[in-house]
């Protein structure tokens, strides 16, 4: 039994420990937010946010999160109105959608830890998400204007 | 012995392939507009208000829109909304749009089957939408009329109130919806003037955001139905070679699993109660695969080359069904419902009159979701189980199964006069067939078919050469080949615009100036290279350090043209800014028109630079993103886009076009910065050390 706090709610787990936390989610919890695009740490699809840092929850093994605070796109603001949301939906930058909450929560832990980031800091933050829609100037733009605002 | 064909078009009036296809096949335009009426007989996209085939209109106002369209991330689900929303006179927030249960009005001539494709999704759709909701809005405000016994010709429909102006008496359209649909449409509605639309044109927000930012849009891997089963596909690793047998015992071991089914000769489906178990037993099986492989056809004499690409859509391929006696649902990420339909009916041993289909968003489709091979897959596993399925390949099988935009070679020779003006030019590639794997029976229809695919934007090319031959030889090859965003015109831009480039080289003529020379006929296209080269500063000194390059290409009736600008220090390669002109007709909205030509930048530069599929031992080298990059943020350039429109042209394709000139575009800026003349991608194989 793995206890662990998602979206601010205690959360009891009778699964193996060695399931990534990604499809604990997905599969048991229903937060389907965060998805699967490699299972490899090479895409940031499944990013989430681990004691408030980025982490990619196909790498994170339930085992090792006993007492651990996740955060997943459904739990990052309760009216979903963060304010990287709100530049997201000013700046249009989703297209296919699909990546977007990976961009959003590592965006989100970007400005945590570097309110005001440059466009360097951006790149090296945001470099393992991938966006096959092509999205990255807009993603840019809109984690400039959530700096601001 | 093998089987080539070589293929001759003497010049570009005969080989256009859209209309080609219209007139032979798919994919093209079907010659007029299919009925808006709601066909007789038991509809599957039955419900209450279904004033025309394209419209429901709800008791509480209400409109849904009905398209056989997916929403991809193209934003086509917006503009349908904002061209149904100013056609009927409704708020764009009474509208949504659904994609339609296959059904007569949905499908396209000649072909009869509903999908998306060749960029049609606003160009093909608006007249029919505009006539469906036009009709609309005379039953509605005849309905009211009657209602209200006063002459229809009183009335007025807007902000989805019939308003009788003598009188002030109003009606909202969902309180005659139920009586309107029970009138006859009339055959000639009268159409709104352009003067008078308040949101086509605009950059309306895109209605699938919001959804987008809180994780709540739901994809086909996002389905969940009671009792559902998770499955994974593991199937047989080399091309072209079937399973031979399987050792399930393994995967029966792991926690979790429930089943191991058999998908023919193609692999297996592991099935268990959630992905994780489903994963770890599809790792655990051993399939065994036929020992004879065919290799991969050689073809040599080539002065171009372009290598097999992967679509890699962020969400791997995936179907959901559910089997309830005689009747069978799919939830399905896809671009044909038709297929869907009659995969999953096969899958799962029913008549498709008896399958729904629920298209979901789709995370990404470019042409890959026209494959249906998933749903059958699917379909047998909820069979064999007797419960709910949910079946993923997972991005291992996504990249190794095969659909590749196919490998193309390609020699090219000028003929110029005195003065170094080009008189004649000669094309010939060779590659396998996109429609070979995606429609057999149209290569098949004799020994010298040419694939309306694999000359495409050369022989329909707008510019005049003088004397003009194309060509193209059929190889063969053990993956299959498939429609990759742009198909034909991926590969064909970056052969023609390349070599225009090295013949301006030759004459020392500057790249812009021949190729105006090249348009000079069609003021058209003119424009539109002439407002990328203006708007790029093309002629004026490039910042320090970079270097511009230029191309041109028109597919799916949009001429856009591209300078990409670009520096190449120590050998590295960056791409600053990429400036775009597209002239696509009529614009319904220019916001989505911005977003897919920076997506379209993105999707060909990600090609041009890194991408390469590659076989050894029948098998796909590249299993995941860490041996298929694909491009970075940190990679992507400012994408400026200039949009043009000439009046009387109707609404052009816009989710492709965007992509052909990436590659030439860049590929000729390297060639300015380095003198470099690369002829093969990707690009960043080539040493571009001094
Ligand atoms: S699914 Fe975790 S990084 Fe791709
Ligand atoms: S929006 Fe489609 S993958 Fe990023």
């Amino acid at each position: 039994m793995i206890e662990l706090v998602v979206n601010g709610e205690a959360r009891r787990l009778d699964l193996d420990p060695d399931m990534p936390l990604l499809w604990a989610l997905r599969d048991h919890l229903g937060l389907t937010g965060t998805k699967y695009g490699c299972g490899i740490a090479q895409c940031g699809a499944c990013t989430v946010h681990l004691d408030g840092a980025a982490a990619r929850a196909c790498q994170l093994r339930l085992g090792d999160l006993a007492g651990k605070r996740i955060t997943t796109i459904e739990g990052l603001h309760p009216a979903g109105d963060h304010k990287v949301q709100r530049a997201w939906v000013a700046q249009q930058v989703p297209q296919c959608g699909f990546c977007q909450s990976g961009q959003i929560m590592g965006a989100a832990a970007l400005l945590a830890a570097t309110p005001k980031p440059s466009d360097a800091e951006i790149d090296a933050a945001m470099a393992g998400h991938l966006c096959r829609c092509g999205t990255y100037q807009r993603v840019r733009a809109a984690i400039h204007a959530a700096a601001q605002g | 012995m093998d089987r080539r064909h070589l293929l001759k078009a003497a010049g570009a009036a005969l080989l256009v392939p859209v209309l080609a296809e219209a007139q032979q096949a798919p994919p093209g335009s079907p010659p007029g507009p299919p009925p808006t009426a709601i066909p007789p007989g038991e509809s599957p996209n039955a419900g209450p208000g279904r004033v025309t085939a394209f419209l429901r209109i709800g008791a509480d106002g209400r409109v849904t829109v009905l398209t056989p369209i997916l929403e991809m991330g193209q934003g086509t689900h917006t503009a349908h909304a904002q061209i149904v929303a100013d056609e009927l006179g409704v708020p764009l927030s009474a509208v949504t749009v659904e994609v339609a249960q296959p059904e007569g009005p949905f499908r396209y001539t000649p072909v009869n089957e509903q999908y998306a494709g060749a960029s049609w999704g606003v160009r093909l759709i608006q007249p029919r939408l505009r006539r469906a909701a036009a009709q609309a809005r005379a039953v509605l405000v005849e309905a009211a009329a009657q209602r209200l016994g006063v002459p229809a010709g009183s009335l007025t429909l807007a902000e989805g109130r019939i308003t009788h102006a003598a009188s002030g008496r109003s009606l909202a359209v969902g309180e005659v919806a139920e009586a309107a649909a029970a009138l006859p449409l009339p055959e000639q509605p009268r159409l709104q003037p352009a003067a008078e639309r308040r949101l086509v044109g605009q950059p309306v927000p895109r209605l699938d955001v919001p959804a987008k930012t809180r994780g709540a849009a739901v994809f086909g891997q996002d389905v969940r139905l009671p009792g559902m089963l998770q499955a994974v596909a593991k199937l047989s690793p080399a091309h072209g070679a079937a399973m031979a047998g399987f050792d399930a015992a393994p995967a029966r071991a792991v926690r979790g699993v429930v089943d191991v089914v058999p998908l023919g000769t193609r692999g297996v489906a592991v099935v268990a109660t959630d992905t994780w178990a489903a994963l770890k037993g599809a790792e655990a099986v051993v399939i065994r695969v036929e020992a004879a492989l065919r290799a991969a056809a050689r073809v040599v004499d080539a002065t171009y080359e372009v290598p097999a690409l992967a679509h890699a859509p962020l969400e791997t391929d995936n179907c959901t069904v559910r089997i309830q006696g005689d009747a069978a649902e799919a939830w399905a990420p896809t671009q044909h419902q038709d297929w869907v339909r009659a995969a999953v009916a096969k899958g799962a041993g029913v008549a498709p009159e008896k399958v729904r289909v629920h298209t979901t968003f789709a995370g990404g489709a470019f042409g890959r979701r026209l494959m249906v091979e998933v749903a059958e897959q699917a379909a047998m596993v909820a069979r064999a189980v007797g419960r709910p399925v949910k079946l993923t390949w997972p991005r291992e099988e996504e990249f190794a199964q095969g659909y590749y935009r196919p490998a193309h070679a390609c020699r090219l020779r000028a003929a110029l006069d005195a003065q170094g003006k080009l008189t004649g030019l000669w094309f010939r590639s060779a590659g396998q067939s996109v429609m070979g794997d995606y429609r057999p029976g149209f290569m098949a229809r004799g020994p010298a078919i040419l694939d309306p695919f694999a000359l495409q934007a050369v022989t329909d090319t707008p510019y005049r050469f003088g004397a003009f031959r194309s060509e193209w030889v059929r190889t063969e090859g053990p993956a299959k080949s498939w429609l990759w965003r742009s198909v034909g015109g991926s590969q064909n831009a970056f052969f023609l615009e390349c070599f225009l480039d090295e013949v301006a080289a030759a004459t020392g003529q500057d790249p812009y100036a021949l190729r105006r020379a090249l348009l000079a006929h069609d003021p058209r296209r003119l424009r539109v290279l002439q407002t990328a080269a203006e708007t790029s500063g093309w002629g004026t000194p490039a910042p320090a350090g970079r270097h511009r390059g230029i191309a041109f290409c028109e597919i799916y009736d949009s001429p856009v043209a591209q300078v990409a600008e670009v520096s190449v220090e120590r050998g590295t390669l960056r791409v600053h800014r990429v400036t775009v002109a597209i002239d696509c007709g009529e614009v319904v909205n220019p916001g989505q028109v911005t977003a897919q030509m920076e997506g379209s930048v993105a999707w060909g530069l990600s090609a041009a630079l890194h991408e390469a599929v590659t076989l050894r031992e029948g098998r796909t080298e590249q299993r995941n993103f860490d041996a298929y990059p694909i491009l970075r943020m940190e990679e992507a350039p400012v994408v400026e886009t200039h949009i043009l429109t000439t009046p009387g042209v109707p609404v052009g394709g816009v989710g492709e076009p965007g992509v052909p000139p990436v590659a030439p575009a860049v590929a000729n800026a390297i060639f300015a910065a380095t003198g470099k003349r690369l002829r093969s991608l990707p690009l960043l194989q080539h040493d571009l050390r001094a």
